[in-house]
């Protein structure tokens, strides 16, 4: 049974602030579960799901935000790693 | 040790430049220079020790001078509000009688070390990534090679660094600035440096160091500006030649 | 128990740090430092507290500020004359309005101990205060431009133990910046992550760090009160 993600939305921010909301959303997570983050195209989309992978943690998904242009924003699930992120 | 006359070169007043500058105007030297082209910012007050609440929004030049002369009314400080760049690099560090880089790029970086060798002026480096501090003196004419004799070029372009490579813990860039400030003082005085041909790194959180030689590698194009015909061709090339055959 | 936006924003770059998240800032900012000494030497090393985060530092220095006191990065010509603890106050509280400064004592508890004292005596009796109230602290030697930073979680062994006991001492040279700044790189680490850290001493000498654990000595009162460390 896997609620639904909480989701942060980083859209307003430049890096390095897209990944440390992210990684904060993460942390206040147990292990397994998810969370969803709203961020735009570009450096946040290029860094923030490779540098949660690089700290023990599972890209679930990318997919483009409904109703968006394309290239524009996008939906990145991802789910809290074990141990220390 | 007597400092009077003598003058800094601070590239950078964040980080590492900003301790870097206090250590230094607090040994008592006569004139620094500080050039710096950014703004201040919340997210700098966890780790530049030169500004305060009230600065943020402000040129970090002009705020950075005004904090030093507070508190060290007799040195002469110079901020330079502008980009350390190919045009003025050259001259501001003939100027100085020592070079503390504290930048936080390549090119930056390389730029300096070719500038300070072609004005023959000490340059102590410095880098700081999350819990671990680099130092590493260039003294041109001096034991060891440059930093184009450890990276051949800088990093390419384009090589987007993950966002978490941005982190810093505060006191450990101010342990990295004041040594940085304080190799800076040991070369005013006269004395060899600590960093000189070697490569001093320190891990905070194991509080592990390690120290990496840096010989000159055959053919560098940095150390080669210090090979002057006239001075004293003799000490240079028994340097050189007293590596045959080196290894790149 | 979350970070405010504000916060989040000031210690962006510190957050960043793998091992070094939420809970470790919101540790500092509940920190309450009693920083013995407040003069040129500790002064690097207290702004680089202000400035990580750490919630209140109490000046325990019933000194005036001095000519001599004015290359510890604090206090500048306007400044001699007057208290330390008042003087270090006005300076450290502007680095950050996350912080506030009184002098010591104050009416609470500290939770952890910047120890820069004036004398090996002063620096052994605050040490002792400090390992008594199981207080995580650092203990800064200094030696010309360098000295050594000794660090004592809780249950390690004491300053006493870990202290130069042949000690050169040799009055404070510019470059003495640098050992404070590693101190308070010390006090943060052990603040940040309780659990993790062990009793070591750390010598710096001419620019360079060297590490070695600090070791129990026999018959020290430190090994008799208990040894479990949280």
């Amino acid at each position: 049974m896997i609620a639904a993600p909480g989701r942060v939305d980083v859209r307003a921010f430049a890096c390095p602030l897209t990944w440390v909301k992210t990684r904060i959303a993460l942390e206040r997570l147990r292990p397994g579960e998810r969370v969803e983050v709203l961020l735009r195209a570009g450096e946040p989309l290029a860094s923030v799901p490779r540098t949660a992978e690089e700290e023990g943690h599972r890209v679930v998904s990318v997919e483009p935000l409904d109703g968006a242009g394309a290239g524009e924003d996008y939906r990145v699930v991802l789910e809290r790693g074990g141990g220390e992120p | 040790m007597s400092l009077a006359g003598k003058s800094a070169l601070v590239i950078g007043a964040g980080g590492l430049g900003g301790p870097a500058a206090l250590t230094v105007a607090a040994g008592g030297v006569s004139r620094l220079v500080l050039v710096e082209d950014d703004v201040v910012e919340t997210s700098n007050l966890s780790r530049q020790p030169l500004f305060t609440e009230g600065d943020v929004g402000a040129r970090k030049a002009g705020a950075a001078a005004a904090r030093l002369r507070a508190l060290f009314p007799a040195v002469v400080f110079e901020p330079r509000d502008e980009r350390f760049d190919a045009d003025s690099a050259v001259e501001l560090c003939r100027a100085a009688d020592v070079v503390i880089d504290g930048s936080d790029n390549f090119a930056t970086k390389f730029l300096a070390n070719d500038a300070a060798l072609h004005a023959k002026v000490p340059l102590v480096h410095g880098g700081v990534l999350r819990t671990t501090a680099q130092l590493f003196t260039v003294a041109p004419g001096g034991i060891g090679g440059c930093l184009r004799c450890l990276f051949e070029a800088p990093p390419p372009e384009g090589e987007v660094p993950s966002c978490a490579q941005a982190g810093i813990l505060g006191p450990v860039a101010g342990f990295a600035g004041a040594l940085m400030g304080a190799e800076a003082l040991r070369l005013l005085a006269g004395e060899r440096g600590a960093y000189e041909g070697r490569i001093f790194t320190w891990e905070a959180r194991t509080a592990r160091s390690r120290i990496v030689l840096v010989r000159r590698r055959h053919g560098c194009p940095g150390c080669a500006r210090t090979q002057q015909p006239r001075g004293s061709p003799a000490v240079a090339s028994e340097v050189v030649s007293s590596r045959p055959g080196s290894t790149t | 128990m979350s970070l405010s936006e504000d916060l989040i924003a000031r210690f962006a770059r510190q957050l960043l740090v793998p091992g070094f998240g939420e809970s470790a800032q919101e540790r500092l900012l509940a920190a309450r430092i009693r920083a013995v000494g407040a003069d040129a030497v500790a002064g690097p090393g207290l702004l680089h507290l202000a400035q990580a985060g750490v919630g209140r530092i109490w000046v325990d220095d019933p000194e005036d500020v001095s000519p001599a006191d004015m290359g510890g990065w604090l206090y500048g010509p306007s400044a001699v004359g007057s208290p330390r603890a008042e003087a270090a106050r006005a300076v450290l509280e502007q680095t950050s309005r996350h912080l506030s400064v009184e002098p010591y004592p104050v009416g609470g508890v500290p939770t952890a101990a910047f120890i820069c004292a004036p004398s090996v005596a002063q620096a052994l009796a605050a040490a002792e205060t400090a390992r008594r109230a199981r207080l995580p602290h650092v203990v800064v030697e200094v030696d010309a431009d360098g000295g050594a930073v000794v660090t004592v979680p809780p249950g390690a062994p004491c300053y006493a133990c870990g202290r130069s006991v042949s000690g050169s001492g040799r009055p404070p040279q510019p470059g003495f910046a640098a050992l404070s700044a590693l101190a308070a790189a010390e006090l943060v680490l052990v603040i940040a992550n309780p659990g993790s850290a062990t009793g070591r001493r750390i010598d710096l000498t001419r620019g360079v760090a060297t590490v070695r654990p600090t070791v129990r000595l026999a018959g020290c009162p430190c090994g008799v009160e208990g040894t479990a460390s949280s």
